[in-house]
């Protein structure tokens, strides 16, 4: 009785938030700022550590610090911290491999988590800056010098990296793939917005006198990034986004990996939700309580009763046809084109255009993130297929959220 | 890089304002475009029906003339499977689509139903003058939700008149409130009891199937069946 009014409002809504981003994006026009990045001289460089967090990582760990030793950035103001967070393979053996680089230090501990190894880091290291890159993770030679001079400005505390999907080979890697483009435009906008509420793993770059000032990462339902975000936010810090220092991470494979990965984000999001649930639809944080985070909890629900709805009418009309075969035996299917029969009901061209707005949001994703305006070859099978996956762990991570079931990080 | 951040957390009002109005535009097109579209099927209906109640006319104008041509002059077929057929199917399709003029719809169903009761008439008269071998369902229904198995016999339904191409089919909505149906109605005494069949001037309540349906016709044996082309009663 009331689906077709709900629809129409979640519509609306989603709709609007789209709308609001791409005008956003054109009136900062934003487009014109992207390139005209500040120089960083050698000698104004500061001093940087990043902290690369391993568990398990003997496979990828070589490579993350090959990256990050790639890095161009003065070498006396760049520490590379190796954690392993109690690993029970060879991981501490492949990073001891770099130790005779003055830059590198590896450290072992007994296994504590994430933030337990970021706080290692922090307290080993006199750095300026502290930033973290997952050993699944690889970094451009150039991504520092594009990150540290948005730091001019004091009021920023971190500020994330254009991440990319690494090597896709699998159907579901490259869904991601355009997946992560679309992220690019939103990260991007809601840095523009004043509205990040995700450090990501790979290379967000923070304020050490910030992080120490509140006192570290510290245990948030295995999404250590968020919590940190959304607390440097809550003390009124801002967060920039620099899209065109490019970091390329490893992605799930498989469903199963897929799934456990986004059940943790998911479920990490809504319990970090409630803690700091004081910030939604509060003024004093802008657009990210009146609008970004209200609409971050919002979607997950859209999303879940969409997927509903679809399966629903999928169930119905599968059940109509059995019946009609049960009733009427086979109807061969007219195959004769008739005009008549297009559909265009209003629900449906709203589904259009939403479709239509979000390839937009992506192709402008790729147009910041690589410079070029054609999206992922991906793209479309994104949009028909992804929408799909996606209530899939959206619906595990509310109800585990709701019962307080905790996730784990593998 | 120039700083994107600055002065940009305090939410502008004037951009909230701005995608509202560009989100109710859009509204508001996707309900005109869908209001424009149904406009334009009715209308096609409308056409069409004009065509058949050419088409009727014509052939009464025939049958008139019988005393003077022979039978093989009227094609009895011409009217009802090349367009009254389809029509069943277009108000099915329309009726179940949102931002259609009701009063429009159920005007569209009554000149439909009137149509059908004069092809019945018509066709009940050539089928008698001509000795030509025609087999005739009436199927009153319901759409009130007063009728649980209206859809299962609007099915069966379908699939014979899909078996059986020369097998007449006429499907009425018991409660259109046309007065040519009422009598039609009132002649055969058909009870509210939905589904409701007249064959061979006998009416069954109940659903039947394609099985009971062919017990009651053992004539439909005779018609010819067919290979293909389906054809949707209303329901």
């Amino acid at each position: 009785m009331f689906g077709a009014p709900i629809m129409y409002v979640l519509l609306f809504l989603s709709l609007y938030v789209e709308v609001f981003l791409l005008v956003s994006f054109l009136e900062r026009r934003v487009v014109a700022r992207l390139s005209p990045f500040k120089l960083l001289r050698d000698e104004d460089a500061p001093s940087v550590a990043i902290v690369v967090p391993c568990f398990n990582e003997e496979k990828t760990v070589a490579t993350t610090i090959e990256s990050l030793l790639a890095l161009d950035y003065p070498v006396g103001k760049l520490e590379i911290l190796v954690v392993d967070d109690g690993s029970s393979d060879r991981t501490s053996a492949e990073a001891e491999r770099f130790a005779s680089d003055a830059r590198v230090r590896v450290f072992r501990k007994e296994n504590g988590g994430k933030h337990t190894a970021m706080n290692l880091g922090l307290s080993q290291t006199d750095a300026q800056f502290i930033g973290c890159l997952d050993a699944d993770s690889v970094v451009a030679s150039d991504a520092l010098r594009v990150v540290m001079p948005l730091f001019t400005n004091t009021a920023i505390a971190a500020v994330t990296p254009g991440i990319h999907v690494r090597e896709p080979h699998t159907f579901l890697q490259h869904l991601q793939k355009v997946e992560y483009t679309l992220s690019i435009f939103n990260r991007f906008m809601m840095a523009a917005l004043g509205s990040v509420f995700i450090t990501p793993g790979p290379f967000s770059i923070f304020r050490s006198s910030v992080v120490r000032e509140l006192d570290g990462w510290k245990y948030a339902h295995s999404t250590e990034d968020m919590e940190m975000a959304l607390r440097i936010q809550s003390v009124g810090h801002l967060i920039a986004n620099a899209p065109t220092a490019i970091v390329h991470t490893t992605t799930p494979s498989t469903l199963p990996h897929l799934f456990h990965q986004r059940v943790r984000w998911t479920y990490g999001w809504l319990r970090n939700a409630v803690d700091y649930r004081y910030m939604f639809g509060n003024y004093r944080f802008g657009n990210l309580g009146l609008l970004v985070l209200p609409f971050a909890i919002f979607s997950i629900f859209t999303g879940i009763y969409f997927f509903v709805r679809v399966l629903l009418f999928a169930g119905l009309t599968a059940y109509e046809k059995v019946v009609q075969f049960f009733y009427a035996g086979f109807l061969p299917p007219s195959f004769v084109f008739d005009a008549f029969y297009i559909p265009s009901s209003t629900l449906l061209i709203l589904v259009w255009v939403s479709v239509a707005l979000v390839f937009a949001l992506i192709c402008i994703g790729s147009f910041i993130g690589t410079g070029k305006r054609v999206p992922p070859l991906s793209t479309p099978l994104f949009l028909l297929f992804y929408s799909f996956l996606v209530p899939l762990w959206l619906s595990v991570a509310v109800v585990r959220a709701a019962f307080k079931t905790g996730v784990q990080w593998r | 890089m120039e700083n994107p951040i600055v002065n940009t957390r305090t939410a502008r009002w004037s951009t909230y304002i701005v995608a509202f109005v560009i989100t109710a535009l859009i509204f508001a097109t996707a309900l005109y475009v869908s209001s424009y579209f149904n406009d334009k099927r009715i209308a096609d209906i409308q056409a069409t029906q004009d065509n058949i109640s050419i088409d009727i006319l014509s052939l009464e104008t025939q049958f008139d003339l019988l005393a003077e041509h022979s039978c093989g002059d009227i094609s009895e077929n011409s009217v009802l499977s090349n367009e009254l057929r389809p029509l069943a199917s277009r108000l099915s399709y329309l009726e179940n689509q949102p931002n259609v003029n009701q009063e429009e719809l159920v005007r569209l169903k009554r000149y439909y139903t009137l149509l059908q009761i004069k092809d019945y008439l018509l066709m009940q008269k050539v089928t008698q003058k001509c000795d030509i071998e025609t087999v005739f369902i009436l199927y009153f229904y319901s759409n009130e939700g007063d009728c649980e198995e209206c859809e299962e016999q609007g099915y069966v339904l379908t699939g014979l008149g899909t078996r059986y191409r020369e097998l007449r089919i006429y499907s009425f909505d018991y409660n259109i409130g046309l007065s040519a149906l009422q009598t039609l109605i009132d002649i055969h005494n058909v009870r509210d009891e939905l589904p409701a069949l007249i064959i061979n001037g006998r009416v069954y309540y109940g659903l039947h199937t394609i099985e009971d349906i062919e017990q009651i016709l053992p004539e439909l044996a005779t018609l010819e069946r067919a290979t293909s082309t389906s054809s949707e009663v209303e329901n």
